[in-house]
């Protein structure tokens, strides 16, 4: 059973960084990186989004001298659910930075 | 701090924070481990470690205190000593960091207390459901707290502490709660040496006040089983107090360490009630748990430890455990807490089923994605 809660601002952020994406995968690093989000709020948030249905992953296979690397887009789900819930309008700095 | 180390310090984070993730996240855990391999700057890659190791503790607490079994009911939980016990722990640190506060003791102080409180967190969840400690481990914890009398930071003709970097360490605190409560399952000739030379260590030291712990500890096993093993490491647990008290005690009082249980009340009602208050959570481990999970003598071994350490702060210049400065005995807390645990492999009396908090049908479906199957 999913548990409905109150999205934060980071959660909504990182919604919004991923719609900019249009559908294209994301890694970890660069998505911390571009929604001005530490990876100690990324991950929990990430494993929480996934269990929702509203995203999914997958491990792209490695380039050479390089590890795989686990990525993510937004299902149409979710692609939904960002549009629904999209960063605070007003003083967010982090709001802007995504959006702009 | 150089580049090289940045990574090895980002490489143990990430691995530490696979650990402590639960099974059905594990895939994660490796997520962010390859993620920060990825990342070519050893300072973003150490930060983005760190980062995701405090997510990790996050879960893993989340889990571990609430999440493992919603079946579980909460009456289930408080009757489990391990979630009491880290309940008590995290709640007599946080009353001691509120005595501090409020006694006026510098913010290192507190600093050191918050962050023995992390590490002891840390160490009680990557060691997981810890198989009985054995005899050979006994052995040479007891060698650890033998070569601190011997070779260890000597005060007032006490040899007690270590210096490990800026900060001196009481591995007797540390390691003689869990060996206490080890002994209560593992009674072989090799842990019952390790109970002997640690009491010789204590005579060496010389300690009182943790000679007197292992002679209550050791007693109230004893109270369960009359056996050699026990016999043995109790009479050297007495013999070793009664040198200890035979030797003069010279040691000072320190400031914000001893002698607090009564002069917190010279501050404040607020500060007294802090004090006593977060001594006595020390205690109430000891009395969760079944009366017939075969674990009495641990919980008994447990509560009378921590009482007589207690009460040797209460009558000397003996460190205060988790309410005064200190993280030695913090640690030491969080130790035996999790040498209380039922071991790996033990029938448990409650049945537990293993899933991710308030998500468990959705990760369940997600298993065939690969997400949380990670090898």
């Amino acid at each position: 059973m999913t548990r409905s809660r109150a999205l934060s601002p980071q959660a909504r952020t990182v919604l919004a960084t991923l719609l900019d994406a249009a559908g294209g995968w994301r890694h970890g690093y660069d998505l911390a990186r571009a929604a001005r989000v530490k990876s100690g709020t990324l991950y929990p948030l990430l494993i929480r989004l996934e269990a929702q249905g509203y995203l999914e992953a997958e491990w792209q296979p490695p380039e050479p001298g390089r590890p795989p690397r686990h990525a993510y887009r937004l299902t149409v789900r979710g692609v939904r659910f960002a549009r629904d819930n999209p960063p605070a309008p007003a003083p967010g700095a982090i709001g802007r930075a995504v959006t702009a | 701090m150089t580049g090289g180390l940045r990574r090895r310090l980002a490489t143990c984070a990430v691995r530490a924070a696979g650990r402590l993730l639960p099974a059905p996240l594990a895939g994660w855990g490796r997520a962010l481990r390859h993620e920060v391999e990825a990342i070519d700057d050893d300072a973003e890659a150490l930060g983005f470690a760190l980062g995701g190791l405090r997510g990790a503790l996050m879960q893993a607490m989340a889990f571990h205190l609430s999440g493992r079994s919603i079946e579980m009911s909460v009456w289930e939980a408080l009757r489990r000593p391990s979630v009491v016990g880290l309940a008590c722990a995290i709640g007599a640190s946080g009353l001691g960091l509120a005595y501090l506060t409020m006694a006026g003791a510098p913010a290192r102080y507190l600093a050191v207390n918050a962050g023995a409180l992390l590490i002891g967190l840390l160490v009680y969840a990557v060691l997981g459901r810890a198989r009985r400690l054995p005899g050979s481990v006994m052995l040479a914890l007891g060698g650890v707290l033998l070569a601190t009398a011997l070779f260890g930071d000597t005060q007032a003709g006490a040899a007690r502490w270590l210096m490990v970097g800026p900060l001196f360490v009481q591995p007797s605190l540390i390691l003689l709660p869990m060996m206490i409560v080890g002994f209560a399952r593992t009674r072989t000739a090799l842990a019952t040496a390790g109970m002997i030379v640690a009491a010789l260590a204590l005579a060496l030291q010389p300690d009182r006040a943790m000679a007197g712990v292992l002679v209550a500890g050791l007693g109230a096993l004893a109270t369960f089983r009359r056996d050699r093993a026990t016999s043995a490491a109790l009479a050297a647990a007495v013999a070793a107090f009664a040198a200890a008290l035979a030797q003069p005690d010279t040691l000072p009082a320190v400031a914000h360490v001893d002698q607090i249980l009564y002069r917190a009340f010279d501050i404040d009602l607020v500060a007294g009630l802090a004090v006593v208050g977060g001594s006595a959570l020390l205690i109430v481990p000891a009395l969760a748990g079944r009366r017939d999970d075969g674990r009495q003598d641990a919980r008994a071994a447990f509560g009378a430890l921590w009482l007589a350490m207690v009460a040797a702060a209460a009558l000397g210049n003996y460190p205060t455990p988790l309410v005064g400065y200190g993280g030695s005995a913090v640690i030491g807390y969080l130790l035996s807490i999790a040498v209380l645990r039922r071991p790996r492999g033990e029938s448990a009396t409650v049945a537990i089923t293993e899933f991710a908090p308030a998500t468990a049908d959705d990760a369940r479906e997600k298993l065939p994605t690969g997400l949380y199957s990670a090898a």
